[in-house]
């Protein structure tokens, strides 16, 4: 059965949409709660053996109001293993959805830009 | 009752305080915090990214406290007895910018660590306090237990508009009171 994972937001957690059918996976709201790692875990878990198939083109959209450097931390470790599957007929393309008033969201959005070699990031910011 | 309420008030006022936590700190309670003081920076209207910058070096300055204070106390009605981080955070208003003050008991090595660091940050402008996050970023990731101490400083002193003042002052039982002073 394709993996289906989906958390409403809270406070401090991002709301998290993981659909494998759909390739497609979706972050949205406040990350910044002190369990971080631990709340990235199942995300990481699946992504690290679902990447390492042939899946076509996997789209994360990753439309953030506010995270923690914690979370700048858990982030790049996903994109990292995104960039790194990004090779052959698998393609990875992560759209990096803020305002134009974001600071935080957008200087993270553009060094992760320079970070990555692979994957196709797109910066999308709106006013 | 030795305490008079309408004096205490009156000198958090007289110092332009306007939010001010002192006592434990925990991961969800972290979160009500977090919700008291966003409610607070919506009234004061300010452009997202001072607001956001306010919010930031809250949440980072937390995390610190519950990473670093040596002062621990144990709730034992909590569905699993713990110790708590105690720590203190003050946030103020001063002409147009804010000022955060945050306070909690160190040991001398943490005293040490802390020092370097943020001597080091100091000496950082704003460019390269961002190209030394995401280096740190960048080695982080080599190390996936750690929790990220070291760019929790970094993301404060990159939203702070001066140099963080901090002070450690001895105590009777070898520990240092560590306060932080941030201008936004």
């Amino acid at each position: 059965m394709a993996f289906h994972l989906k958390m409403e937001k809270t406070t401090s957690t991002p709301y998290v949409l993981l659909d494998e059918e759909k390739k497609y996976m979706k972050l949205e709201g406040r990350s910044f709660h002190d369990g971080v790692m631990e709340f990235f875990e199942p995300i990481n878990n699946w992504l690290e053996s679902y990447l390492c198939t042939d899946f076509g083109t996997f789209v994360f959209d990753c439309g953030m109001d506010y995270f923690n450097s914690s979370t700048i931390k858990a982030l790049f470790v996903i994109i990292t293993k995104m960039d790194r599957a990004s090779v052959g007929d698998n393609k990875v393309i992560v759209n990096w959805i803020t305002t134009s008033d974001n600071e935080i969201i957008i200087e993270c959005g553009e060094d992760f830009s320079e970070d990555v070699c692979n994957l196709e990031f797109n910066l999308v910011i709106s006013e | 009752m030795n305490l008079n309420i309408p004096d205490y008030v009156k000198s958090l006022v007289d110092n332009k305080i306007s939010v001010m936590y002192s006592g434990p700190v925990w991961a969800d309670g972290i979160d009500g915090m977090a919700e008291m003081l966003q409610r607070r920076l919506d009234i004061d209207n300010l452009p997202l990214n001072a607001s956001q910058s306010v919010f930031s070096v809250f949440v980072e300055q937390m995390s610190n406290i519950l990473m670093y204070s040596a002062e621990k106390e144990t709730f034992s009605e909590l569905d699993n007895a713990r110790d708590l981080s105690k720590g203190v955070f003050i946030l103020g208003i001063k002409e147009e910018s804010y000022f955060i003050y945050t306070g909690n008991l160190v040991g001398n090595k943490n005293a040490d660590i802390l020092k370097k660091r943020i001597d080091h940050l100091n000496t950082l402008d704003k460019k390269e306090l961002r190209k030394f996050f995401r280096e740190r970023t960048h080695a982080e990731n080599d190390n996936p237990e750690s929790k990220g101490a070291g760019l929790g400083l970094i993301e404060v002193a990159r939203r702070a508009s001066s140099k963080i003042e901090y002070n450690f002052e001895p105590q009777d039982d070898g520990m240092q009171y560590f306060t932080m002073y941030i201008e936004i």
